[in-house]
């Protein structure tokens, strides 16, 4: 179910092509050709990056989708990826896709997957999805709209988040139950070896710690301000890390059972503004062979966190995520991030009507070597608006982001799925 | 119709039907109001460490908040002073270094002669597990913020100290115990204390508030008021009771506002009194605020401010409005006011900027969970403290129109 960018199927499909009259050859060729993004050629490495290295595929059955959020993730065991598409209301799919096969599947919704009746109605899954040891995975879900918004703790409003666990052995969703009342679960993450699951509520920002095997959930109260962080990330000992309101780093300690909180902030260019700050990181990608898990955060800076097994570890600021010319430095909103196989940062800059350029997303590749920045593909947001997606890379190389498209006329939203390989031709 | 009038029939019905289509809440926030962070691990500013903050008794003398904390089990409560001024935190006091062993400050602060302030605590339980004793202490604030803390023992051994409030004719305090309930008073010169079982929860009653899975910090009375040399609270099940120094007796005068089938939660947990003689009080197991009337003893359910239950702090504005925090776990509280004229209006979640050294530009803040809530000296500002795993107060100014603000 892989598509070029704003291309049909039905369009693509030759032998439908070459039965069309020469007149519509022709047309169907010239809107082919405005349809291509403005695209300019890169060489990373050594190797040049065309429109062939990467492809923007659709999630199929769901005509009503319209977003997706950080709900993405790779599972290593499976070699599939997962994502959660809503309609930004009461529907979420829960799509597989399958790099070998070149196949994405809606599994069903997951109203019907976690057995929720229609007052635990669900608007997202906003978390990133995240795998056990076994190749278990496990996400939680999200009011994300306005009845959860506004109505709060109101009958009319939202019961509350839940945990979920699929497994892919037996194809079966377990509804792991509710963390606290009326709260949505923003995202969660895993220790591997325990599988104890780490979780933020939002909107008081409270950090949870549950244990599946035991049904044990704890509680560990509110550590953030009005504007919840969004992401939590882990190191390579279990441990789980979130920010506070100064946007220091907030490490839960699971040998010591605490949390440890960073003496400094994290790096952030002069004016930032609070509302940024408080926000804290928006996207994280872990280089496993060099021990450094790099952040972007809500203020555009670029940092390289080098996680120790005690203790909060060290921080070197790496710059901005985009030159920004006369605009301010803390602009660009990037809630994504990838690290490619040729040890690049790759990410994609705009959103939430934050860009760069008006309207027009940039996919940015950001060189470790050098700590510079430059644009790989431009995109109308019409064709791109926004992509979100941490960490997300398969075996063969292959970066994947959650993407979504607006309409500029009609703001409607349209998601879909971005597969980007710097190395090579991504596999159609 | 041309083209001018059908312009001006769409401004005309944008005008007509703007609010109807504003759906969301903005915030109340006065440019006076602010926040000041309290609470901040790892530092060396003054501030609170995490799970020993929950801001459980407030009151304002002179520039300085005064604070006094609850925390975690097996951990120590504090006490810490906060300019209004500075719009910082001058001074904090481990209260473990005073009084060994105490867990938490619900009480409030009784205002005494000479500015001295009274407290008590509940304690930790002792390492042999056994029960822990609540103690009273005195605080006396410096010109500069300091802090003094006396420890004035423990007036019942086994128990904790749940309300409390201060007599200044008597130069007595008069409080309730936890678990048991029972009603004593401390007279601060001879130190001689004397306790009444007469609220105390019986043994029937503990059955019976068990089926409904309630304990003690649901049914004890939580908050006592002095009016009219007498002493009003509530004790179980769902009574009002006053207390008469004059002559040690004790009268039940009504029940708490209900919902039907509620009785069991019915629990004042907080109350103020106005300046033309009637006490207010607010019943926590549904959130109705209720007037008495202290000459008829006559009471008047004034309703509830938001849907939830709760009504965890009460204190009167210099614009003569009575304000409050309604609602509570699992919801999130709000912050309201009340008058005769107007009724309720409900100011939302309070949601202000707070600055500090590291956060100059200031950072907004919003108070989900509000414990206790208190007037400044002045009655300018309503001064409200969190319950959170890391608390911070937030300072609402009282002012003649608000410039509400969308939420970002």
């Amino acid at each position: 179910m892989e598509k070029e960018i704003n291309v049909d199927k039905g369009i693509m499909d030759p032998s439908v092509f070459f039965k069309r009259p020469t007149w519509k050859k022709v047309l169907i060729v010239l809107l082919l050709v405005l349809c291509i993004p403005a695209e300019i050629e890169v060489k990373g490495q050594g190797q040049v990056i065309t429109k062939k290295n990467i492809s923007f595929i659709e999630y199929p059955d769901f005509p009503e989708a319209h977003s997706t959020w950080g709900s993405i993730g790779y599972n290593a065991k499976y070699n599939t990826v997962y994502i959660g598409v809503t309609n930004h209301h009461d529907k979420v799919g829960f799509y597989e896709y399958d790099p070998a096969r070149l196949e994405m599947k809606l599994k069903d919704f997951i109203n019907n997957l976690g057995y929720l009746r229609p007052y635990q109605w669900q608007a997202k899954i906003h978390s990133k999805f995240v795998f056990g040891s076994d190749g278990t995975v496990y996400f939680t879900t999200d009011g994300g709209e306005s009845r959860e918004e506004y109505l709060m703790d109101h009958p009319q409003g939202y019961v509350g988040g839940f945990f979920m666990k699929w497994d892919p052995a037996t194809k079966q969703m377990i509804n792991l139950g509710m963390a606290m009342p009326f709260e949505s679960l923003k995202d969660i993450e895993i220790d591997p070896e325990s599988n104890t699951l780490y979780a933020i509520t939002y909107p008081q920002a409270h950090f949870i710690l549950f244990d599946p095997a035991k049904n044990d959930l704890q509680d560990l109260g509110r550590l953030a301000s009005s504007h919840v962080p969004r992401v939590l990330f882990t190191d390579w000992w279990g441990n789980c890390y979130y920010v506070d309101w100064r946007q220091r780093l907030v490490k839960y300690e699971k040998d010591k059972k605490c949390f440890v909180f960073a003496r400094n902030s994290l790096p952030a260019f002069e004016g930032t503004p609070g509302s940024k700050i408080i926000t804290g990181i928006t996207a994280f990608a872990k280089d496993d062979k060099n021990k450094i898990i790099y952040i972007i955060t809500y203020g555009a800076k670029i940092i390289a966190f080098h996680p120790q097994k005690e203790g909060i570890g060290s921080v070197e600021d790496l710059g901005g995520v985009a030159d920004t010319g006369d605009q301010p430095a803390w602009g660009p909103y990037v809630p994504n991030l990838n690290i490619g196989n040729n040890g690049n940062l790759y990410y994609i800059v705009g959103g939430h009507g934050n860009y760069i350029k008006k309207d027009t997303g940039f996919l940015m590749e950001f060189s470790l070597k050098t700590n510079t920045s430059k644009i790989i593909y431009e995109f109308s947001s019409d064709e791109l608006a926004e992509a979100t997606g941490s960490d997300i890379k398969d075996n063969d190389g292959n970066l994947y982001f959650a993407g979504r498209r607006e309409s500029k006329k009609t703001l409607n939203s349209q998601p879909f799925m971005i597969k980007f390989n710097p190395g090579k031709e991504v596999q159609k | 119709m041309n083209i001018f009038a059908k312009i001006l029939f769409v401004f005309f019905l944008l005008n007509q039907y703007s609010d109807f289509l504003w759906a969301q809440y903005t915030f109340f926030s006065p440019k006076e109001s602010f926040a000041i962070e309290v609470s901040l691990p790892n530092t060396e500013l003054k501030r609170l460490p995490i799970y020993q903050n929950s801001i459980s008794s407030l009151i304002v003398t002179g520039d300085y908040i005064i604070g006094g904390t609850s925390a975690n089990e097996g951990l120590t409560p504090f006490v810490f002073a906060a300019s209004l001024k500075q719009r910082q935190v001058v001074e904090i006091k481990d209260l473990n270094q005073i009084i060994p062993g105490q867990q938490a400050i619900l009480t409030g602060f009784c205002l005494g002669n000479n500015n001295s302030l009274f407290a008590g605590t509940m304690a930790n339980k002792k390492t042999d597990g056994s029960k822990g004793d609540g103690h009273l202490f005195q605080t006396d604030i410096g010109q500069d913020g300091t802090i003094n803390i006396k420890d004035l023992g423990t007036p019942i051994p086994g128990e904790g100290i749940f309300s409390l409030i201060f007599d200044a004719e008597k130069v007595t305090l008069y409080g309730v115990s936890y678990p048991s309930g029972l009603f004593f008073k401390y007279d601060i010169n001879t130190k001689e204390i004397k306790t009444y079982k007469n609220i105390a929860v019986t043994a029937q009653q503990v059955d019976l508030l068990k089926e409904y899975e309630l304990g003690p910090q649901n049914y004890l009375c939580k908050s006592l008021i002095q009016a009219n040399g007498l002493i009003f609270g509530s004790m179980p099940i769902n009574s009002i009771f006053y207390f008469d120094p004059k002559n040690d007796s004790f009268h039940v005068v009504k029940d708490i506002p209900e919902v039907w089938g509620r009785r069991t939660l019915g629990q004042v947990e907080s109350w103020a009194i106005s300046t033309n003689g009637k006490i207010y009080g607010g019943n926590a197991g549904d959130g109705q605020l209720f007037e008495i009337d202290l000459v008829t003893k006559n009471l008047k359910n004034l309703g509830k401010p938001i849907g939830m239950n709760r009504l965890r702090g009460l204190s009167f504005g210099n614009d003569g409005k009575l304000y409050g925090i309604a609602g509570s776990k699992p919801g999130y509280s709000h912050l309201f006011s009340y008058d005769d004229r107007e009724g309720f209006t409900d100011l939302g979640n309070p949601e202000f900027t707070m600055v500090a050294p590291g956060i100059e530009q200031g950072i907004l803040w919003r108070g989900f969970q509000l414990g206790t809530l208190t007037s400044s000296e002045d009655g300018k500002y309503i001064v409200m403290g969190e319950d959170e795993t890391l608390s911070q107060l937030l300072i609402f100014a009282i002012e003649n129109k608000y410039e509400q603000r969308i939420g970002e």
